[in-house]
């Protein structure tokens, strides 16, 4: 039941149950200590008792004075406990074991032979066995206490008689518990609010852990380290120690990530450029061939006209494919717009037309699109020209973006030889980045990882290779390298 | 002074006058109490002790003791100058005592001695003749209702003392009703105006106790002086007791003492002690 709240809780609560518990067991021991203390303080007070009533009752025995005997006995027994509610009986015996006066007449009679007889199941000595002071414990837990009382010269004048019922020596339970719980009540009321002030003292680093450990990634690694609490606790300081190196380590691995994912985009970039820089400079011969035409033959009106539009069409050409690659090469961010898919399949025209694949797109966009422009572009010129590489001469690319509220996937599919789930890890897991296959799938991965998206292999794809690339369709929520 | 240092010094007063050491003094009349009548009140003597001194001419004090011997033996020291004693040792001593003045009881100079018995439950005791195998508490040797009676009684009913099973002295008639109450005897022979007024005043002791006898009428226990007495004020003293009954101060304190006045009293009175104590071996006085 404890262990299913939270830490910060249980230890407080913890605390305040041991408390609680401390103060119980306390409790119980104190009222067994104090119910045997009580018996002993009893017999304690019998004995001086019975030693006053020796002394008191000898000149009173040796002058056969009975009614100053009962008055000494009355008296007495107002200092002995169950005396007053008939439950402790005093008396001063001749001699001969008689009653000479008793505290309560109506149960020791006066006159009664005690001595010698059986006295509530007790059987009593004869006044002539009796030497010395006797206690008899009866197994109710009774008390007979009997002493002799001797003249100067040793003669045995009588004896003094105290019994003790067991009920007066019994626990008086309720008036323990009850003074028992007033301390426990008091114990509880301030140690368990106290108890409880120091269990929360003492998670408070921890919750501040937990919480700076949640913000980890949402906030900045300078701030979270502000919050990191400093205790001179040992084992906190390492917890907390350990969250500052895992912070570090983190914020170094975002830069390396921000590090690698630039260089990739430029590396990208070089390699377009390269294809773009032969499609450019293609239609650049042409344009110069028609250049000299113009001069040499613009006099006729047809022929000029159709070098001009020759002309044309190739700075058309020209302008398309340097349209496509500009947006490439920025570094200031926009959301995704559906015309981006058209600018990468331009730049990847050229390479697609090399290997005379054909490449077919589609876009199902049935929501705005609220995810970043330049990492879906690179992921989508990353796996389309992978899937060019993959398709091989005469392939097929099917390419789809699709968005919905939720997100915004790119498919592409080629139909070259099947890439097995084992492969598509395996390029993952190159931490170079260096995809064996082409362009890399592992950079795709990370922007994936790194905008909370997913990166897959379509394993129900039963021909061919199909990757998933997908963001959620929301707003960036942290500042992107 | 202030009322509480008052209220103590009248106190401390009143005790001293009870139970210090005495001397005798013209300027002072004493006069010893035995438990013939309840006086260990120490406010009541203190206020008859006042009312007295205010009238006979001199200072007049009351001195206690439990015992109608040491009461004697003060009187006849001379320590004390006059007693309030029992009518027993009146006639014991009669040679040697004068008549002070004899209270009167609802009007007369006479009482009764009862015999008493432990109730709830009660013992089975109807008369002196079922004490056999009892323990009876008595008074004082010198008391008549507190022992003499008892013995003439015990007598007629063929009783010896080794018949009872136990008997004490309780030291006063008070105590022998607690002692009958608490069951520490099972009868008591006590004297009868006491154990009335003790039951007038609610005492719990007499709650616990029923009469099962009572004697014939007997002489007042008496106030006397030694017959060679010649303290000036002894005079008196006496007429001051004659005429409490004409003040109100005077009544409220008999009413206090449950009597009605006093007399002169005279020797005939006691006959009938006389005559018992006479039937008594040991009583002292013969015939």
């Amino acid at each position: 039941m404890l262990w299913r709240f939270p830490y910060r809780v249980q230890i407080p609560l913890g605390l305040s149950l041991a408390v609680l518990m401390t103060a119980l067991l306390v409790t119980a021991v104190s009222a067994q200590i104090s119910a045997r203390s009580a018996r002993l303080e009893t017999l304690a007070t019998l004995d001086r008792a019975v030693v006053l009533l020796v002394a008191q009752a000898r000149p009173l025995l040796a002058a056969d004075d009975t009614w100053r005997t009962f008055a000494l006995l009355r008296d007495t027994a107002a200092l002995i406990p169950g005396a007053a509610t008939g439950h402790a009986r005093l008396a001063v015996l001749d001699a001969e074991g008689q009653v000479f006066a008793a505290s309560d007449p109506v149960q020791l009679d006066t006159g009664r032979p005690l001595l010698g007889t059986t006295w509530h199941n007790q059987p009593l000595q004869a006044s002539r066995e009796i030497t010395g002071t006797q206690r008899l414990d009866q197994s109710d837990g009774a008390v007979i206490l009997l002493d002799p009382i001797r003249s100067e010269d040793g003669q045995t004048l009588g004896h003094v008689f105290m019994e003790v019922d067991a009920s007066v020596f019994a626990p008086d339970w309720l008036a323990l518990a009850k003074t028992a719980l007033i301390g426990m009540a008091l114990a509880v009321t301030l140690l368990v609010p106290a108890g409880w002030w120091v269990g929360k003292r003492m998670t408070r680093p921890v919750a501040r852990l937990v919480k700076v450990i949640e913000r980890i990634g949402h906030d900045t690694p300078g701030n979270l380290r502000k919050e990191v609490p400093r205790t001179a606790d040992p084992e906190m300081k390492r917890i907390s120690d350990a969250v500052l190196q895992l912070m570090g380590e983190l914020e170094q691995r975002g830069k390396a990530e921000a590090r690698a994912l630039s260089a990739e985009r430029l590396a990208a970039v070089g390699r377009m450029t390269a294809v773009v820089a032969h499609e450019i400079n293609n239609p650049l011969a042409g344009l110069l061939t028609a250049t000299q035409t113009l001069r040499l033959h613009g006099a006729t009106d047809d022929i000029r006209e159709r070098t001009v539009d020759l002309l044309d069409r190739g700075l058309q050409q020209i302008r398309t494919t340097l349209a496509a690659l500009l947006p490439q090469a920025r570094r200031e961010d926009r959301p995704l717009e559906p015309g981006d898919l058209d600018d990468v399949v331009t730049l990847v025209q050229a390479t697609a037309g090399r290997h005379t694949a054909q490449l077919i797109t589609r876009v199902e966009v049935e929501s705005a699109l609220r995810v970043p422009s330049a990492p879906l572009r690179q992921v989508m010129l990353n796996l389309l020209l992978n899937a060019l590489k993959a398709a091989g001469e005469n392939g097929q690319i099917e390419a789809m973006l699709k968005a919905d509220a939720e997100r915004v996937q790119f498919c592409v599919f080629n139909t070259g030889t099947a890439l097995t789930h084992e492969q598509f890890m395996e390029s993952l897991a190159g931490e170079s980045g260096l995809d064996p296959r082409g362009f890399g799938l592992w950079v795709c991965q990370e922007l994936a990882s790194h905008y909370r998206g997913g990166f897959e292999l379509d394993r129900t794809t039963s021909s061919g290779t199909r990757l998933v690339f997908w963001l959620p369709n929301t707003e960036p929520q942290e500042t992107k390298a | 002074m202030d009322r509480r240092a008052c209220v103590r010094a009248l106190t401390a007063a009143g005790v001293a006058a009870i139970t210090a050491p005495v001397k005798a003094s013209p300027e002072r009349l004493r006069i010893g109490l035995t438990p013939v009548i309840l006086a260990d009140q120490v406010a009541f003597l203190s206020r008859w002790g006042r009312y007295l001194s205010a009238r006979v001419g001199c200072e007049v004090s009351f001195l206690a003791r439990e015992s109608y011997q040491a009461i004697l033996d003060l009187l006849f020291s001379g320590q004390i100058d006059a007693a309030w004693i029992c009518g027993y040792p009146y006639v014991r001593h009669e040679p040697d005592l004068a008549l002070l003045a004899v209270p009167l009881y609802q009007g007369q100079p006479t009482y009764q001695a009862y015999l008493i018995r432990s109730r709830n439950p009660a013992v089975p005791l109807n008369g002196w003749a079922d004490l056999r195998g009892k323990v009876l508490a008595y008074s004082d040797p010198l008391s008549n209702s507190g022992w003499l009676v008892a013995q003439a009684q015990l007598a007629k009913a063929g009783l010896g003392p080794h018949d009872l099973k136990r008997s004490f002295f309780a030291h006063g008639h008070r105590n022998v009703a607690e002692a009958v109450a608490a069951r520490l005897a099972q009868a008591g022979s006590i004297d009868g105006y006491v154990w009335e007024t003790m039951r007038q005043q609610g005492m719990a002791a007499v709650a616990q106790t029923d009469v099962v006898w009572k004697s014939e009428p007997h002489g007042f226990p008496p106030l006397v002086t030694r017959r060679d007495a010649v303290h000036p004020f002894l005079p008196q003293l006496q007429q001051v007791l004659l005429s409490m009954p004409e003040d109100a101060t005077g009544r409220d304190l008999l009413n206090a003492l449950n009597l009605t006045g006093f007399n002169e009293g005279a020797s005939a009175l006691f006959d009938s002690i006389r005559r018992q104590a006479q039937t008594v071996p040991g009583s002292g006085v013969v015939a």
